[in-house]
């Protein structure tokens, strides 16, 4: 049996860390930070979620055309940048994970049991949405799924922990800094875990304090300019980590789902291709590739916004959807399914509100930037459309079901 | 430890109505993988998640301050700071890095995903990291001296 007490092994631990950083002030300021960042990835995220598979109370809107570009651009540059606020905040507070006696009362207990999803669903978010962007799946379930999940998991551990701490958070924030320094943590009596003891008798200095909570921000700056450029198209030759570069791609757009990827190369050259509207409201009508040209042609620049953050602006040209629909002999006020031609897929179809049905400048696009479309961008007909993501912006249109 | 057996940062108010809001959105999201199990795979999730928060704790961060307290004997006090920040940059370029220099979502149908060249974006913003650092430095350093020869003259 050893002879050292639990209680004075932690403490001893405890002491080993010398900076004086691992302190509430540094705790709450990056806690604060934290709070926010993870606020604004939750909301763009949910937002994503919302306009993917909406429920059924819920209208995703089909403006402002560029919404989307927007909030998911948000979502995954500040998810990116949080990484070194997140592991700033873990190492200040590292200290108290050897803590004795693990938990003094029930209640401190479940605090301390809201802190495994909270840290372990942190670190989850981050790390598997950046290995989505760099299309690396080590694991085995569908990613947006087991993201969207964590996702609501975390929050409600961020809210449990971000209750126990807003008073403390207040205090520390609220009182002014320490000008002199105490040298490092060394807490006043032996029995003091160091993290425990009022801030006032440990801690960084304030010049400390602020170099290194610069620092960090310094750092998650970079990471925002590191792969920011994939939808902020100036940034490009600083976003080292981008996974596109605007303009690189073929017709100049970057790509996500490839034809041959989608196994529709040969349908989608037969001559043989059909547009069908369909429904039972509708009369069913079929189009050929030349009737499609002869409907009247509408342009709209509209962007193309991937759920993995980049997106890329392009002039496309083609047949309005509500046109298309009103030759079925139906008005724009219904929903309707686009369907592709790819055999399978979860992305093989895509739902259009009447709303977004009904807006001008939802069509099914034959050109981009004044040439035909290239088979990777959707040959012979594609659905294009204001504040979409990019996967229900369905490629290779075969079909148009009215609800 | 104070007297409600709670620690001196936690408010037991604050805790009760965090938890009060919290878990029931906490527990949404376990209903949500419990229902959506086939997609979400519960197991491997709980083992990534829980996975997460040990290697972090473990190993992640036991490194950092090993590098910290190498990195802290190496070089002078007034550039500390500085030195700091450029680590952590560093770590999590790094990090954030290593996927996409790997390459392991590279796909030959499609060029236009992933199309840099991700090993040298790194050596480069890495360079640029340090290159700010050892700015810094000289400007604080030619700041102090300036100061210092102003209170001797
Ligand atoms: C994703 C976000 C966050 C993570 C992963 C996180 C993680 C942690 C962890 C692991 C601890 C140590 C707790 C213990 O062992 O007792 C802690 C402490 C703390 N957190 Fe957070 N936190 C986050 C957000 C926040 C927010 C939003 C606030 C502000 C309201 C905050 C304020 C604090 C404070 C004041 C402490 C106490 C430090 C001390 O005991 O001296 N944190 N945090």
């Amino acid at each position: 049996m050893s002879r050292t007490s639990p209680a004075a092994l932690a403490t001893s631990v405890g002491r080993r860390y010398r900076s004086g950083l691992h302190e509430t002030r540094t705790a709450a300021w990056l806690g604060v930070a934290l709070g926010v960042a993870f606020g604004v990835c939750f909301l763009t995220g949910v937002w994503s979620h919302l306009a993917q598979d909406p429920p059924s109370w819920f209208t995703y809107p089909a403006r402002p055309a560029g919404l989307y570009r927007v909030t998911q651009g948000v979502h995954v540059v500040t998810g990116t940048a949080t990484i070194p606020l997140l592991l700033a905040k873990l190492w200040v507070v590292h200290p108290r994970l050897v803590e004795w006696p693990p938990a003094r009362s029930v209640l401190h207990a479940v605090e301390r049991a809201a802190l495994l999803p909270l840290v372990g669903g942190a670190l989850f978010l981050v790390v598997s949405g950046t290995a989505n962007v760099a299309r690396w799946y080590p694991w085995t379930f569908f990613f947006p799924r087991a993201h969207f999940w964590a996702a609501w998991i975390t929050i409600g551990a961020l809210v449990v922990h971000t209750g126990a701490k807003v008073g403390a958070t207040r205090d520390v924030l609220r009182s002014p800094a320490r000008t002199t320094s105490p040298g490092p943590a060394t807490p006043g009596a032996d029995d003091e875990v160091p993290m425990d003891a009022p801030v006032t008798t440990v801690g960084a200095t304030p010049g400390d304090r602020r170099a290194f909570l610069v620092g960090v921000a310094a750092a998650s700056g970079v990471l925002a300019v590191a792969t920011a450029g994939g939808t902020v198209s100036p940034l490009d030759r600083f976003s080292v980590l981008a996974q596109r570069r605007p303009g690189v791609g073929p017709q100049g757009l970057p790509v996500n789902k490839t034809a041959v990827g989608a196994r529709v190369v040969e349908l989608a050259r037969s001559p043989d291709y059909r547009l069908v509207i369909e429904g039972e409201r509708a009369e069913r009508c079929e189009l050929t590739l030349a009737d499609l040209r002869a409907q009247p042609q509408h342009e709209a620049t509209l962007p193309i916004a991937c759920v993995e953050g980049w997106s890329a602006s392009a002039r496309w040209r083609g047949v309005r959807v509500r046109d298309l629909v009103a030759l079925a002999g139906v008005d724009a006020s219904r929903a309707v399914t686009v369907e592709s031609l790819q055999p399978s897929g979860l992305y093989r179809a895509s739902e259009l509100n009447p709303q977004q049905v009904a807006d001008p400048d939802t069509l099914l696009a034959l050109e981009i930037d004044g040439r035909v479309l290239h088979i990777d961008h959707g040959y012979p007909a594609r659905l294009i459309g204001p504040n979409r993501p990019g996967v229900a912006q369905t490629k290779w249109v075969a079909r148009l079901v009215v609800r | 430890m104070t007297a409600s057996g709670l620690p001196a940062t936690t408010s037991r108010r604050g805790l009760a109505w965090g938890l009060a809001l919290g878990l029931p959105v906490l527990g949404y999201g376990l209903r949500g993988v419990a229902i959506d199990a086939a997609r979400t795979h519960p197991a491997e999730l709980a083992r990534w998640v829980v996975g997460a928060a040990v290697v972090n704790d473990l190993v992640l961060i036991p490194a950092a301050i090993a590098v910290g307290w190498t990195a802290r004997r190496l070089v002078p006090s007034r550039a500390w700071a500085a030195v700091r920040g450029g680590l952590l940059a560093t770590g999590a370029l790094a990090l954030v890095a290593w996927p996409f220099v790997r390459g392991y979502g590279r796909d030959p149908a499609n060029p236009s995903l992933l199309p840099r060249n991700y090993g040298a974006g790194l050596v480069a913003a890495v360079i640029v990291v340090w290159t700010v650092v050892g700015s810094v430095l000289v400007v604080a350093e030619i700041r102090a001296r300036g100061r210092r020869r102003g209170q001797c003259r």
